[in-house]
């Protein structure tokens, strides 16, 4: 910020002033004397208050002081993603309030207000179904994905065995694998027709039931619920474990009796990134069912419904998008509280 | 209430073997210390023991059954452990009774029994605090009540006092040791500490190197110790140890010699070399000697280092004319050098050239080659056959 009319400011006169004044330094400084860059010779602290302009003084200020950049840096970047975060939801929102039929031109408020909505939303089409069968599935998923990964964590985390670390290495290559790539041939199995299922699900096949959501959608999440669960699991000491089993317990009853409550943060955080991961999940949902709530559609197909073919309820998408957040949010709520008061191993010496 | 039975107990590890062929038999009652360094295998015995480790080969049994293939719960054991491992998440109450909950007992019965093992490690009122609340002392009691609450037949104790400071650490001892005379169970206790396996135990078991050395009273092992590495490990200082070798009528080391005729001790002959092993407190300033049955031939020595204990001074002694003191060597295997225990009234000072005694009686003789113990005192061995009987060797 190098001013060219900074010789001729008043607090540049001041600065002269003050110097030759006070006499401490003799001589009054030269006022024309420049720096290459611009900026005035100062000779003391004071003089550079004086003689920079607020921004160039904060900036001096922050080299010597860089925990105020930190800081602002931090207040940039937070903003910045509250924003990017929060402004697609009050547009949502603004969205949702606004009667159908006035959606052009709306800037940052609604045209109009029109909560009714969000009542509407489930007059039209059975939402609240698409957002049991999402419910239903997310919640499946997460309890498959506990149990199993629970186990695995325990082995991987807990018993030597041989081949331990190549089949961690085999987990983490799966879960590298696309999504995409398994859906053709499950979707070809979930189609076909076994004999056995026929009590279950009436024609056989696997398509248009929980099960055909549940399980390409577990096996998908596993791998990051195995890791999370493998490395809390590792930390629980030994003594404890043993401590469980010679009081009475057998090793899978001293994991849900002793390692698991102890691993609460660890199981709340995979159980919590597995649910919205298959709540939000668009492939698997969109394709493994017909999209007719009666055959588990998840919420997905429940927000497409609302564009026909003629028309786009769009307040009405909106309206159920913001509906559809509601479990995931109370859910995170809840499971913070959980995981913030994680437990501590205080009564272990080691 | 059982008698605890170990059959030639091998653990090995891909490389190491940390128990190596240990047999012994535990009496229904009996308290019994598994002491050694660290790294002896102890903890991997009574692992076995509780069935948190299964033994490469052999044997365990409990009361008349074999438990080796038995999960740790069907064991009727219960364990202490070094880090005491209370459940975190659980108070008190739920720690205690956890074992209990696991049984078919009703509430009542479960509330009975954990206040009365409450009532006997004296925690009353303290049921519903969390472990993070309790000091050291109480957590430890927390975990003993967690173990004798089941009424186990075994009681199993891993180096439980070794996390507690100095002066908790006596306390606990005797609490254990009232402990023991009020529940009358077995109780096989794990510590590397000499002194608290002196102090409680009915027998010692010393182990080291995964096997074990000798398994006797306490006063056994000090005593008439099997080897030389108990008799090294078990006394605080430890006994000293001198080179010799056996030549005709006496055992000769680098700086004196001890009458005695080698015919008259077993296994070995002249020639063989031998160890001679005396306790700092069988060594006697010439001046007292007087009271001695049995001395030997005056020492030349000269004092080195004091270290007034209060009621004991430990005396460094150099033997050997022109040897220092090195920081290198353990003077308890130095030949040059010679630990004395004297009362704190003796009149000596550093740099002092005195002479000593060894109490015959008090001599021990381990065999160089094998460490095995030859003879304990050897009084009245410095002759011919005389008729006197030898002291009868371990």
């Amino acid at each position: 910020m190098a001013d060219p009319t900074d010789s001729t400011d008043p607090t540049t006169a001041d600065s002269s002033d003050t110097n030759s004044n006070d006499g401490s330094d003799g001589q009054p400084r030269d006022p024309t004397l420049r720096r290459p860059d611009g900026g005035a010779v100062v000779e003391n602290d004071r003089d550079a208050e004086l003689d920079r302009g607020p921004f160039q003084q904060w900036v001096s200020d922050s080299i010597s002081h860089p925990e105020r950049v930190y800081r602002a840096m931090f207040y940039v970047a937070a903003i910045f993603f509250l924003f990017t975060t929060l402004f697609p939801f009050y547009w949502l929102l603004m969205v949702a309030l606004t009667p159908e039929g006035q959606l052009q031109d709306i800037v940052f408020t609604p045209n109009g207000f029109n909560p009714g909505a969000f009542v509407e939303v489930f007059q039209v089409i059975p939402f609240h179904i698409y957002m049991f069968n999402s419910f239903v599935i997310a919640l499946a998923s997460t309890i498959v994905v506990l149990v199993i990964a629970s186990l695995a964590g325990y082995a991987f985390g807990r018993l030597e065995f041989p081949g331990r670390t190549p089949l961690m290495l085999l987990v983490l290559v799966i879960s590298f694998f696309p999504p995409a790539a398994f859906f053709i041939p499950l979707n070809d199995l979930f189609n076909t027709s076994f004999a056995i299922l026929r009590p279950i699900t009436g024609d056989g096949t696997l398509y248009n039931t929980p099960f055909a959501l549940v399980t390409p959608l577990s096996a998908i999440f596993m791998p990051l619920a195995i890791f999370i669960l493998t490395t809390f699991y590792s930390q629980i000491p030994d003594g404890l474990e043993d401590a469980a089993r010679v009081e009475g317990t057998t090793r899978l009853g001293a994991l849900f009796r002793v390692i698991i409550p102890l691993s609460a943060p660890g199981v709340a955080t995979a159980g919590v990134l597995t649910f919205i991961a298959v709540y939000n999940e668009f492939f698997f949902s969109f394709l493994m069912t017909d999209g007719q709530p009666e055959n588990w559609a998840p919420i997905l197909d429940g927000i497409l419904a609302y564009q026909g073919q003629y028309q786009v309820l769009y307040n009405l998408m909106a309206a159920a998008s913001i509906l559809g957040v509601i479990p995931v949010a109370i859910l995170v709520v809840i499971a913070q509280e959980k995981i913030v008061s994680g437990l501590t191993a205080g009564a272990l010496k080691e | 209430m059982a008698r605890v039975q170990l059959e030639h107990i091998t653990k090995r590890y891909d490389d190491v073997t940390a128990v190596d062929d240990v047999s012994m038999e535990i009496e229904d009652g009996e308290f019994v210390t598994f002491v050694g360094p660290s790294g002896c295998g102890k903890s991997t015995t009574m692992e076995t023991v509780a069935g948190l480790t299964q033994p490469t080969e052999g044997q365990v049994y409990i009361g008349d059954d074999d438990v080796t293939n038995l999960a740790p719960k069907d064991r009727g054991v219960a364990m202490v452990f070094q880090n005491i491992a209370l459940f975190p998440h659980m108070d008190v109450f739920e720690n205690i009774s956890f074992g209990l909950r696991l049984r078919t007992y009703d509430d009542e019965e479960v509330h009975r029994r954990v206040e009365q093992a409450a009532d006997i490690v004296q925690l009353e009122g303290m049921l519903d605090r969390m472990p993070d609340e309790l000091s050291g002392g109480q957590r430890q009691r927390v975990a003993i009540a967690r173990a004798i609450v089941r009424n186990p037949d075994v009681f199993l104790m891993d180096e439980p006092l070794a996390n507690l400071d100095a002066k908790l650490r006596v306390h606990m001892r005797t609490e254990l040791q009232r402990l023991h005379r009020e529940l009358e169970t077995t109780i096989i206790y794990v510590t590397h500490d000499q002194a608290e396996a002196m102090t409680m135990s009915d027998r010692i078991a010393v182990l080291n190197e995964g096997r074990l050395q000798q398994l006797a009273p306490p006063l056994t092992c000090y005593n008439e110790p099997a080897n030389r590495f108990v008799a090294g490990f078990i006394g605080s200082p430890s006994m000293n140890f001198i080179e010799g070798e056996l030549v005709d009528g006496s055992l000769e080391t680098a700086n004196f010699t001890v009458e005695l005729d080698a015919a008259r001790l077993p296994k070995v002959a002249v020639g063989d070399a031998v160890t001679l092993g005396i306790r700092p407190e069988d060594v006697h300033l010439t001046a007292y000697a007087d009271s001695l049955a049995a001395p030997t031939e005056p020492i030349d020595a000269k004092t080195d280092v004091l270290e007034p204990m209060g009621d004991e001074v430990f005396v460094y002694l150099l033997l050997a004319e022109g040897a220092a003191g090195s920081m290198e060597e353990d003077p308890a295997t130095s030949p040059n050098q010679l630990l004395m225990s004297v009362t704190p009234d003796t009149e000596i000072e550093a740099d002092q050239d005195i002479n000593v005694v060894l109490d015959r009686s008090k001599i021990h003789l381990f065999d160089a080659a094998t460490g095995e113990a030859l003879v304990h005192g050897i009084t009245g061995l410095e002759g011919p056959e005389s008729g006197t009987a030898p002291t009868e060797a371990e």
